[in-house]
C-alpha cells in the first residue's frame, strides 16, 4: 500500500465516520426538538407560533448552541427559554442545533 | 345572593378588559423597511456576510437575518440594549438605536426573496 493510497483510505474512513455521526446527531436532534422546541418554534423551526418567537430552521447551529448554552447559563434572559434550555445536555443542545440548521428555511444572510 | 352574584359579575366583567390589557403587550409600530436600508451599515460588516464568524468573546457564525420574524429583531435588539442579552458588540449597536430605528432596520431584515432548498 503506497502512502497515498494509505492517505485516501484514511480520509475515506473519516469521511463515513462522521457522515454517519451526523445521520445519528440529526435524527437524535429531531426526537429532542418535538419534545421541547416543536410546541413554540414549530417542528421544523421554520413556523413559530407567534412572530415574537424567531424562526430557527436553516440558522447557523454554532450560534443556536450558543444561544441555548447562554440561556442555560443565564448570560441570555428569557425566563422560557431558561427552562427549556436547563432540560438540554450538551450533546442535545448540539443535536437539536443541527437538526434545525438542515431544515429547509428562508433565511439568509442580506446585503 | 341574587345581587351578591351580580356584583361578582360585574367585576369579572371589569376586570376582563384589564387582564387582556396587561398580557397583551401594545403594538410596536411598524417599520418602514426602504428607512431600514439605510440604517443597516453597522449590521452589514458582519450580518451581510455568509458564514461570517464573530471574533469576540466566542468565535461563532453570526445568525442569519433575511427571512427572520421583524418581530423578533425588534425584541432582539431592545433585549441587548437592556442587558438581557450580553454580546458586547451587538449592545453598543443597540445602545445607539430609538425604538423607531429598530423598527426599521427588522422591517429591512425581515423581507427575503430569498428560499434555500434542504441541505
Amino acid at each position: 500500500m503506497t502512502m497515498a493510497m494509505r492517505t485516501l483510505a484514511i480520509a475515506a474512513a473519516v469521511a463515513l465516520a462522521s457522515s454517519t455521526a451526523l445521520a445519528a446527531d440529526v435524527e437524535a436532534g429531531k426526537k429532542k426538538v418535538q419534545e421541547v422546541c416543536a410546541a413554540c418554534h414549530g417542528v421544523d423551526g421554520a413556523q413559530p407560533t407567534t412572530p415574537e418567537y424567531p424562526k430557527l430552521a436553516g440558522q447557523y447551529p454554532d450560534y443556536l448552541s450558543k444561544a441555548l448554552r447562554d440561556y442555560k447559563s443565564g448570560l441570555r434572559k428569557n425566563p422560557i427559554m431558561a427552562g427549556m434550555a436547563q432540560g438540554l445536555t450538551e450533546k442535545d443542545i448540539e443535536n437539536v442545533s443541527l437538526y434545525f440548521y438542515v431544515q429547509p428555511s428562508n433565511l439568509a444572510s442580506k446585503y | 345572593m341574587k345581587r351578591l352574584l351580580s356584583y361578582a359579575a360585574i367585576a369579572a366583567a371589569l376586570s376582563l378588559p384589564q387582564v387582556a390589557a396587561a398580557q397583551t403587550p401594545a403594538p410596536a409600530a411598524p417599520g418602514n423597511a426602504a428607512k431600514g436600508s439605510q440604517k443597516v451599515a453597522m449590521c452589514q460588516g458582519c450580518h451581510g456576510i455568509d458564514g461570517w464568524r464573530t471574533a469576540f468573546p466566542e468565535v461563532y457564525r453570526v445568525p442569519k437575518l433575511s427571512g427572520q420574524n421583524p418581530q423578533y429583531i425588534v425584541l432582539a435588539l431592545k433585549e441587548y440594549k437592556n442587558g438581557n442579552r450580553g454580546h458586547p458588540t451587538m449592545k453598543a449597536i443597540a445602545a445607539s438605536l430609538s425604538d423607531a430605528d429598530m423598527a426599521d432596520i427588522a422591517a429591512y431584515f425581515s423581507q427575503t426573496p430569498l428560499t434555500t432548498a434542504a441541505k
